[in-house]
């Protein structure tokens, strides 16, 4: 989380940052407690390290793989939130409204629903599929002024490859609607630590190469002007921000689907905590929030109508855009 | 007479197709299903092309007009050609309806109580984003991407209610882009009036609606209470939107494109343009449905499964419109300004 962050204690009274310290402490305990069988939270600790025993079977292999998938696909999809609406300055230029999530999904659901064996599945088609929706909507963008025209032919091109994610899902003779709710909104539903084994090699060199892109952001978030001054080529700079928030978002998609608008939300709530931060902070912020966010989502996706599992992907939709759009008004009008 | 002559041309394609989807698919052939209509045929094939084929299409042609009248008015009636029931949350406040309505049973989910909550859903969301817009000025663009953010709340929800109910997962597709499968007369039975009486409702104010699609000084200048007329105006793209989407579930796009079709030839004589929106509207979905069916055939597989929804293919015409549209829109915002 944010506590080793530089710049916190300056900007954050500490009662502040030991209530987020707490907060996080609380979703780690209760996400590795709560559902069915219920483990005390003061029995945790023994469970941990008993040999065997179903508790022991279904904390360590069923919650805390899901805990740790759910960090990191937050954490991830926030970041990309984040580069792609500080390079295109805008702070609704988020995966769902630029075409990669829903490219990726698509891809994803094909190699899925007719069983196609691709290599590196589903890291690959779900980079195919991401980069797909970019490079259209980029290609579709052509011509098109003004942000929120970008945002509007995304989400055109976001809305055709849904429709060909549901009729490749309808074509086939697939029954498995969970593929279909998966790859429409995201699910950490039947994760193990081999899914997070999946999900880590594309968010290693994703967040590696994120790290790396950060001075080019700093750059970019002043503008295509600023930035030629500085002698930084701003489109090349952007492309390659674009394409290090496609490898993260398909890292993601690939595995639990887009887990919808957590990129929205975790940016505006990073910007409405610490609003002097620099980019750095902001970034570890975000996805620190992301994680959060993601984690507290599916908790209340398992746990709430237990035995039926929600996608957390539809509450995030909810929650997030919701919660993105007041918190972006607000700064509108501040 | 150019109007008429296209409008007679489009009613005879819209025929045309219609007759293609009545009278060609994979169990009969067409002669066998001509023979079926004469009344010659057996009582299967005359069920099949009767109670099966015959609904699906009058529902696609119906379902159709309805977004293609509702488009043409939320269009003129917020002055913003991006305007449809998909990006307005009209037509995600109907489908979450639907869904709801399903998901109550019972009466409820009869094909007149489901249309009614469509409505109550559809007003819903369109009001939300109402409240939402009128905060944030009058710029089209930013009207449509803020209802685009209010679809996806609503979209999510229908889904996370469709997941919470497992036993309706299977009709997903149909809510989420639009399908004819697995209609049949009662569905018909609740949509044709919601069409009849929009299309009627819509052409007795056209008048209004030519006014208040200019701009609000003039229509006021004239006399007309505007808040109240617009509410009305409204209301009518709400009916037609929620009829339609309660019987084949949102299809996707046929809302934006259809009217746009119907400009182009009709101009923006909203007399003419109902119309004519209406045929398009119907026509784009008898062309989807027969370009799914082949789609599915094509692709070898089994005989069980679902096959292409008709929206899917009018999402992927309607985003291709869509595009073109914003693109031709922005240039031409940023050139009245700069």
């Amino acid at each position: 989380m944010t506590t080793g962050s530089p710049g916190t204690s300056r900007t954050r009274p500490p009662v502040v940052l030991l209530t987020g310290v707490l907060a996080v402490a609380t979703l780690v305990v209760a996400a590795l407690s709560l559902g069915t069988p219920l483990v005390a939270p003061q029995r945790l600790p023994a469970v941990l390290v008993a040999g065997d025993g179903l508790d022991h079977v279904v904390v360590t292999q069923l919650r805390a793989p899901r805990l740790v998938l759910g960090v990191l696909a937050g954490a991830a999809l926030g970041v990309a939130g984040l580069l792609l609406s500080e390079s295109l300055r805008n702070p609704l230029a988020v995966p769902e409204l630029l075409g990669v999530s829903s490219g990726a999904a698509a891809a994803v659901t094909i190699t899925v629903v007719f069983g196609l064996a691709v290599p590196y599945a589903p890291l690959l088609p779900a980079l195919a599929g991401a980069a797909l929706g970019a490079v259209l909507t980029v290609v579709a963008v052509r011509g098109a002024l003004g942000p929120s025209a970008v945002l509007l032919v995304g989400a055109g091109v976001g809305a055709a490859l849904q429709a060909v994610l549901l009729a490749a899902a309808a074509l086939s003779e697939s029954t498995d609607q969970g593929v279909l709710v998966r790859y429409l909104l995201g699910s950490l539903t039947g994760t193990t630590w081999t899914t997070v084994a999946t999900v880590l090699p594309g968010l290693v060199v994703g967040g590696t190469a994120a790290v790396l892109a950060l001075p080019a952001l700093a750059v970019l978030r002043l503008g295509t002007e600023a930035a030629s001054v500085l002698g930084v080529p701003a489109a090349r700079a952007r492309v390659a921000v674009l394409a290090v928030a496609c490898v993260l978002t398909a890292a993601v998609v690939g595995v639990c689907g887009p887990v919808a608008w957590v990129g929205f939300l975790a940016p505006q709530l990073a910007a409405r905590l610490a609003p002097g931060a620099g980019l750095p902070g902001r970034a570890l912020r975000t996805a620190g929030l992301g994680a959060l966010v993601v984690v507290a989502a599916d908790l209340a996706a398992r746990t709430v109508l237990y035995p039926v599992e929600l996608p957390v992907g539809g509450l995030t939709a909810v929650v997030a855009v919701g919660l993105g759009a007041v918190l972006l008004g607000r700064r509108g009008t501040a | 007479m150019r109007t008429a002559l296209v409008g007679l041309l489009a009613a005879v394609a819209v025929a045309g197709l219609a007759g293609v989807q009545l009278l060609v698919g994979s169990t009969l052939d067409a002669g066998t299903a001509l023979a079926a209509l004469a009344g010659r045929a057996d009582a299967l094939t005359t069920a099949i092309v009767l109670d099966l084929r015959a609904p699906r299409v009058l529902i696609g042609l119906a379902a159709g007009a309805c977004l293609g009248v509702a488009g043409a008015v939320l269009q003129g009636v917020l002055r913003n050609p991006m305007a449809a029931p998909e990006v307005t949350g009209v037509g995600s406040g109907a489908m979450l309806g639907s869904v709801v309505a399903t998901v109550v049973g019972g009466d409820v989910a009869s094909p007149a109580g489901t249309a009614a909550v469509a409505l109550a859903g559809g007003t819903l969301g369109g009001a939300a984003l109402w409240a939402l817009a009128a905060r944030s000025g009058g710029d089209p663009m930013r009207l449509v991407v803020l209802g685009v953010l209010v679809s996806a709340v609503l979209g999510g929800t229908t889904l996370v209610l469709l997941t919470a109910r497992p036993q309706l997962t299977g009709s997903m597709t149909r809510w989420l882009v639009g399908s004819l499968n697995g209609r049949g007369w009662e569905h018909w039975a609740a949509l044709w009036p919601a069409l009849a009486v929009s299309l009627v409702a819509g052409l007795l104010l056209a008048g209004v609606l030519g006014l208040l699609s200019v701009d609000d000084d003039h229509a006021r200048a004239l006399g007309l209470a505007v808040s109240r007329w617009r509410s009305v105006v409204l209301l009518v793209a709400v009916v037609a939107t929620a009829a339609s989407v309660a019987a084949a579930g949102l299809l996707a796009f046929v809302g934006l494109l259809a009217p746009h079709a119907a400009r182009a030839v009709a101009g923006s004589d909203h007399r003419v343009l109902l119309p004519l929106a209406a045929l398009t509207g119907a026509g784009t979905v008898a062309a989807a449905d027969v370009a799914a069916q082949l789609l599915t055939a094509a692709v070898p597989g089994d005989a069980g499964r679902i096959g292409v929804p008709a929206g899917a293919v009018t999402a992927v015409f309607g985003a291709a419109v869509l595009i073109g549209i914003v693109r031709r829109r922005s240039r031409a915002t940023v050139e009245g300004t700069g």
